[in-house]
């Protein structure tokens, strides 16, 4: 008999505890892994956003817009090979079939030439270059508002006055998972042609620009703001994802926040694994008394416990992870992604959250049968002996 | 009844395995408690910075200031209106708003967005200032350090929650709104804890020009006659079609941001302490498992003493609620020193920082120990039904 019968052994003993042990530790290597994969899918799209496409926006405020005429300075710009623009249009649904969209006005020659990762349909855009109040819709936004091509569209907006009807021309299609599947874009000039929009006449709210050799995009970044740097609207240039979430930066803190819960919930682990552990080690007293008596060094009761801990722990965390892979990357993932991909383009638990959750409860196991094993392995076997419950 | 000194002393014994399962519930009431606390404190600096007397005015289908207008030209006729404050001092003040993204001054390069606020003459004549209380029109401002800013001056002040935590936006540095042409931070104010702590604030006039928004501001505040003056104002300038505005009481405009962002940090947080219960649920039910099979023969004998089942299920219910409720306590202990912690989240309507303070209330005390109590009855139960269920005469024949 080794010390992996021994020890599996020893945990069917109590078959109730231990499959509530297991549970517990399943259920914190989930804990653990949802909230690593909310801090990790926050930071993903950094590495999934496209490297070759940078955003311009005025340097002192991400309200604040630039003159029009900037959008053709900027493809002056050495390393530019193509370029657009856009300005936020604070759109809001007026049946309030969803609390927030995105939607926006851009230019309609450049655009999607740009943002190649939103596909569309020629034919769709031949049509939006005729229809000047044409707009293109991402596919989940078309369902939430029940509309679809040719259908009129009305919505309002935080930042202009009254209602605003669009004829929907397309529906693109997401070739990215990052892709924002919930947004809708216009033309800017139908925008900027409107009298409510007078106070904001030929400016702009950011320019996009797709760079030919993503190696230099910090010099092309520079080249940029150099250009602008001697106007009175300075300019600021960085990755796309830096811009996406220079209007969350607070929320930086709120993950830092998710961060430490994600130990917590791994020492809550250690607490329950060390108290089964502890409560079947004094179960046995006597027991190892025993196996002391007929020979079985220190090192053996200890490595006994030990190994117990571990698989406790180990099958614990095996089970966590097919649920992780289960209930994240089955259920809440796709629901995430398509509900709120502004946030969470790609909401996946990766493998090497998965490792992680798996290394964190075999090593905590360790370390939660650390005392009792210690304990039992140097008590005397007299003493083991001599007590009987 | 067995006499409740039975559990307490059987929790005493095992002393280990008492603090392991206390301790995890104790670490799940942490985290709920502090979730909690979070939006409690978010609401009350939010929820501070209005007041029920006083009226925000702003373009109609705009949700925040942010990405509101209003003419200024329109202020004449606002001050003529039913309501408005007719006694000394300032009771209509215009004021512009502008998020700017400043960089940490803790070297990390993060950068944050602060929220900027120019305000007329009126709106920034303090208690400091010599104006009596009666007729400033902010008298929950107080500077602390430094000056008030002079009107019509590129001084500003900074709100005693953000002063030093951003580049140029401390006591005695400049930062530039628009190019070469800086603001000055003069000193840093007292709010009572409001969100308006985590503003600068500034004259009307520069920080306009700096924005090239001449003749507009992003909303109008006007001090009412008292609280029951506001239907019949808002009545009448809602009614003038021509205006295009819309006139709530600032408590409200302020319980709405508050919602939508205290809501959301304190739903994130409980859904995570949830899930964390969960586990230490499992934790409490096998120590009180552990504890039931451990004691088979002393039930055994209880019961042959003539206790009911009743009595025992009702011990074991009540070592568990015990167990669970010293995790409480130890919990909200921990959690206090929370209060001493500022925290910067974000405000979802103006996309700009509000750093806050934890704060614990009477309710999220409560709240926090009935949430211990019913994690150790929902891990408990099960192994109390077990106990009730034992027969003493198998029980006590080992």
């Amino acid at each position: 008999m080794n010390l992996a019968t021994y020890a599996r052994r020893n945990l069917w003993r109590r078959k109730g505890r231990t499959i509530l042990t297991i549970l517990a530790v399943a259920v914190a290597v989930l804990i653990f892994a949802v909230i690593r994969t909310v801090v990790s899918a926050w930071n993903a799209g950094a590495d999934q956003a496209a490297s070759d496409r940078l955003a311009t926006r005025h340097k002192v405020s991400i309200t604040m817009q630039l003159p029009l005429n900037y959008s053709t300075q900027l493809r002056e710009v050495p390393g530019i090979e193509a370029s657009t623009w856009a300005t936020w249009f604070g759109s809001k649904d007026p049946k309030e079939r969803t609390p927030f969209f995105a939607g926006f006005a851009a230019d309609h020659n450049t655009w999607f030439e740009v943002m190649d990762e939103m596909q569309v349909e020629p034919a769709a855009l031949e049509e939006w270059k005729r229809t000047p109040n044409g707009a293109i819709l991402g596919d989940v936004l078309a369902r939430t508002l029940e509309v679809g091509v040719g259908d009129k569209l009305m919505i309002t907006s935080d930042i202009y006055d009254g209602d605003w009807e669009f004829k929907v021309v397309g529906i693109y299609k997401p070739l990215r998972r990052t892709v924002d599947r919930n947004s809708m874009v216009f033309r800017w000039d139908y925008l900027n042609n409107d009298p409510r929009a007078e106070f904001a006449h030929d400016q702009i709210g950011w320019m996009m620009s797709r760079i030919t050799d993503s190696t230099k995009s910090a010099d092309v970044s520079r080249a940029i703001d150099k250009i602008f740097d001697e106007r009175e609207d300075q300019t600021v240039t960085m990755s796309e994802r830096a811009f996406q979430l220079s209007f969350l930066g607070a929320f930086a803190a709120v993950l830092t926040a998710f961060d430490l819960v994600s130990l917590v919930i791994l020492l809550i682990m250690t607490l329950i694994l060390a108290n089964t552990i502890a409560m079947s080690v004094r179960e046995r007293t006597h027991e190892y008394g025993i196996l002391r008596a007929v020979g079985f060094r220190p090192g053996h009761i200890l490595g006994f416990i030990l190994g117990e801990s571990v698989l406790l722990a180990l099958i614990g965390g095996v089970v966590g992870v097919l649920l992780t892979l289960a209930l994240i990357n089955g259920v809440m993932g796709p629901y995430i992604e398509e509900n709120m991909a502004g946030f969470f383009p790609y909401f996946q638990a990766p493998v090497v959250v998965m490792l992680q959750a798996l290394g964190a409860a075999v090593l905590l196991g360790l370390v939660a049968g650390l005392f009792p094993a210690y304990r039992a392995s140097s008590r005397k076997v007299t003493d083991a002996l001599r007590r009987i419950d | 009844m067995v006499p409740l000194r039975y559990n307490v002393r059987s929790l005493l014994v095992r002393k280990v395995t008492t603090f392991a399962t206390a301790f995890g519930i104790a670490l799940v009431v942490f985290v709920f408690a502090a979730a909690l606390m979070l939006g409690a404190g978010v609401d009350k600096a939010l929820s501070s910075s209005g007041r029920d007397d006083r009226a925000i005015i702003m373009r109609d289908g705009s949700d925040a200031e942010l990405s509101s207008r209003v003419e200024g030209n329109h202020l004449g006729l606002i001050r003529d209106q039913p309501g408005v404050r007719k006694s000394d001092g300032a009771s209509v003040v215009g004021e512009i708003v502008v998020v700017v993204t400043a960089e940490l001054a803790d070297g990390s390069g993060g950068t944050s967005n602060v929220l900027v606020r120019g305000t007329e003459r009126e709106g920034l004549a303090f208690k400091a200032d010599g104006a009596s209380e009666a007729t400033a029109f902010r008298p929950e401002i107080k500077i602390i350090s430094g000056s008030a800013p002079r009107p019509g001056t590129t001084d500003v002040i900074v709100g005693r929650a953000i002063a030093g935590r951003f580049k140029g936006i401390g006591k005695g540095q400049s930062f530039d709104l628009r190019r070469n042409r800086p603001l000055h931070v003069v000193g840093v104010f007292d709010a009572g804890g409001s969100s308006y702590e985590s503003e600068v604030w500034g004259d009307l006039d520069t920080i306009r020009d700096s924005l090239g928004r001449k003749g507009m501001v992003s909303s109008v505040r006007v001090q009412l006659e008292d609280k029951e003056a506001f239907p019949a104002f808002r009545t009448a300038l809602e009614g003038n079609k021509e205006l295009g505005v819309k006139v709530q009481r600032e408590s409200d405009y302020y319980k709405k941001q508050s919602e939508a962002t205290a809501g959301f940090l304190s739903g994130l947080g409980m859904a995570i302490a949830i899930m964390c219960a969960l586990a230490a649920m499992l934790g409490a039910a096998i120590t009180m498992n552990g504890a039931v099979a451990h004691r088979t023969r002393e039930i055994g004998t209880l019961r042959a003493l003539g206790f009911s089942r009743l009595a025992i299920l009702t011990s074991f219910v009540f070592e568990a609620l015990l167990l669970s409720l010293i995790g409480g306590a130890i919990g909200l202990l921990c959690v206090m020193g929370l209060t001493l912690v500022s925290f910067p989240v974000m405000n979802f309507q103006t996309f700009s920082e509000i750093v806050i303070r934890f704060i614990a209330t009477p309710e999220i005390i409560v709240s926090s120990l009935i949430f211990s109590l019913v994690m150790g009855l929902v891990g408990g139960l099960v192994p109390a039904i077990r106990a009730a269920r034992i027969s003493p005469v198998e029980a006590m024949r080992g």
